[in-house]
């Protein structure tokens, strides 16, 4: 009973150690991949589709909001070097065959942008602990069987004793395998990345460098957005970014003044390095925010500024998405938000909102400073209402952007709230 | 003779559960230690086995005239020199030395220079402690 005791405190133990890890860039039966890219003007999702045998078919699907390009499409295995070609476009998946399980790399190519996408495909062997019940109990059995043959119960002493104690043994396994089995570590998944049981969860934070090339971009024309990754205790790259929130990245890119206003989800073109395409209309400072998680660890949000140069040239094209200001949209509650306590923001939709980046809506909220940024989601309110809590941290001035997608495309919705002292 | 009768049941009892005990941890042992890591670059395709003090790279495509190898432990944040991997035979490389500081998951950065041009090829492995 004791050993029992102990056996199973060694079974809540391992489980406790081995604590699922932050979903990394996996596929597998029933987990589809989603990551949301901007590229060439678009801002959409592709999904990897979820695999249940390799050697087997592999779909990519794109999903725009509400449109996206044709794209390019390479698989690579990183641990065979074979290479597959494949174009995809919203309605027309693109189909691929993976011979092996493990790391896999897609490269994403549209308009003269390319990003690169690594991932694992992965494929569940069971838990691994059914062989122990079956053994166990095969060894029972065939001890037993063994016994009454040979007629070792008839007689006194040793070979009974040990006959019986085997078999007991061996039904001793299989029952507690049986029981035990949801506490159990399973064995992870062939062509999971090899990493330690129990390992510590947690890196070392991200450090930021972000620039556009070029270094002073001028209103009204395109320039890229570049943020490099580096580990903030190696100074190598970092590249081991989860995806969160549907991406590997969420740049949000704001005017000092609030007026301009993007949310992207930025290409990987080197380890490291995240870009993104995008236009300015007027001159001035411009500050980012990088939300992003590292593999086994928690969310971060690293903070940027560039300065878009002269003169003033009002551009055709707003950027992706509806920028829609129509009064009477948003509804604050109370109506004078008090520091440090929740406060409600309904949105009324324009048409019915469909999952964007997992959530049927999002907020992001910068002080007028920009000290402070964060990003809510709607909490799932039936209907086309879209409702979030928030607590507006200090008095002052915030400016904020309501977001969801619908057919159309992405609607933001901008308005700013005052916290009095 | 009834007080042994029960001694020994206690006995077998005890045995079965220290047999059960120790299959059970004999399994879980069985499911962490390092294996050979196969990773395909565009120029060069490489195996590499690493344990504490030796890693063991043999180039499955591409001559390469020099690899150097650069360990990361990503979970504590530790960066290991760089090592440079003698020519043990063509297509295998070795690097020996106090290469890891401690077993865990460690991601391998392996350069390699040769005719191809140069890559680094870059993975995670287990190292045993
Ligand atoms: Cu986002």
């Amino acid at each position: 009973m004791i050993r029992l005791l102990r056996l199973f405190c060694l079974a809540v133990l391992l489980v406790v150690v081995s604590a699922s890890p932050t979903a990394a860039h996996d596929v597998r039966a029933g987990a589809d991949l989603r990551i949301a890219q901007t590229i060439a003007g678009a801002e959409l999702t592709l999904v990897i589709k979820a695999t249940t045998r390799v050697p087997g078919p592999l779909r990519v699907e794109v999903i725009g909001f509400p449109s996206a390009p044709a794209l390019d499409l390479r698989l690579r295995s990183t641990a065979d070097g074979r290479v597959t070609h494949g174009t995809a476009a919203p309605g027309r998946p693109a189909q691929f065959r993976v011979e092996e399980t493990g790391p896999h790399e897609l490269t994403v190519g549209a308009g003269g942008e390319t990003a690169v996408i690594p991932f694992r495909v992965l494929v569940d062997r069971g838990s691994g602990w059914e062989f122990l019940i079956y053994g166990g109990l095969f060894v029972a059995g065939l001890l037993l069987v063994g016994g009454l043959l040979t007629g070792a119960f008839n007689r006194r002493g040793r070979p009974a004793v040990v006959v019986t104690a085997v078999a007991a043994a061996g039904i001793s396994v299989a029952a507690l395998i049986v029981v035990l089995e949801p506490w159990l570590p399973a064995r992870p998944p062939d062509g999971a990345e090899p990493r330690p049981t129990g390992s510590a969860l947690g890196r070392p934070y991200v450090q930021r460098v972000v620039t556009t090339v070029p270094a002073r971009p001028a209103a009204g024309e395109e320039f890229t957005t570049r943020v490099e990754l580096f580990d903030g205790s190696t100074g190598r790259p970092v590249d081991d970014l989860a995806v969160h929130h549907e991406a590997m990245a969420h740049l949000v890119v704001t005017s000092q003044d609030g007026r301009y206003f993007r949310h992207v989800h930025p290409l990987r073109t080197a380890p490291g390095r995240l870009e993104v395409r995008l236009r300015a209309d007027r001159p001035g400072r411009y500050l980012t925010y990088v939300e992003l998680e590292r593999t086994d660890s928690g969310g971060q949000l690293l903070t940027g500024s560039f300065t878009v140069a002269g003169p003033e040239r009002p551009t055709a094209s707003p950027g992706p998405g509806i920028q829609d200001a129509a009064a009477g949209t948003v509804t604050v509650t109370p109506a004078v938000p008090r520091a440090g306590r929740p406060a409600t923001v309904e949105v009324a939709a324009n048409g019915t909102p469909r999952p964007w980046l997992g959530m049927a809506g999002h907020l992001i909220v910068r002080a007028e400073d920009g000290e402070f940024l964060g990003h809510v989601h709607e909490m799932g309110t039936p209907g086309s209402r879209l409702r979030f809590t928030f607590g507006f941290p200090v008095p002052g001035r915030y400016f904020a952007w309501a977001q969801y997608a619908t057919d159309r495309g992405i609607t933001t919705v901008p308005f700013t709230v005052e916290v009095p002292r | 003779m009834i007080r042994t009768k029960g001694m020994k049941g206690l006995g077998g009892l005890v045995l079965a559960g220290l047999l059960a005990v120790v299959v059970v941890a004999f399994v879980v042992a069985r499911t962490s230690g390092g294996d050979p890591v196969t990773t395909a670059g565009t120029r060069y395709a490489v195996t590499v086995t690493a344990d504490r003090n030796t890693i063991d790279v043999r180039l499955d495509r591409g001559e390469a005239d020099t690899v150097t190898v650069a360990a990361v432990m990503p979970a504590m944040g530790h960066a290991m020199p760089e090592a440079t991997a003698r020519k043990a035979a063509p297509g295998h490389f070795v690097a020996e030395g106090d290469l890891f500081s401690m077993g865990g998951g460690w991601e391998l950065s392996v350069r390699l220079t040769g005719p191809p041009g140069e890559e680094t090829l870059t993975f995670t492995t287990l190292v045993a402690d």
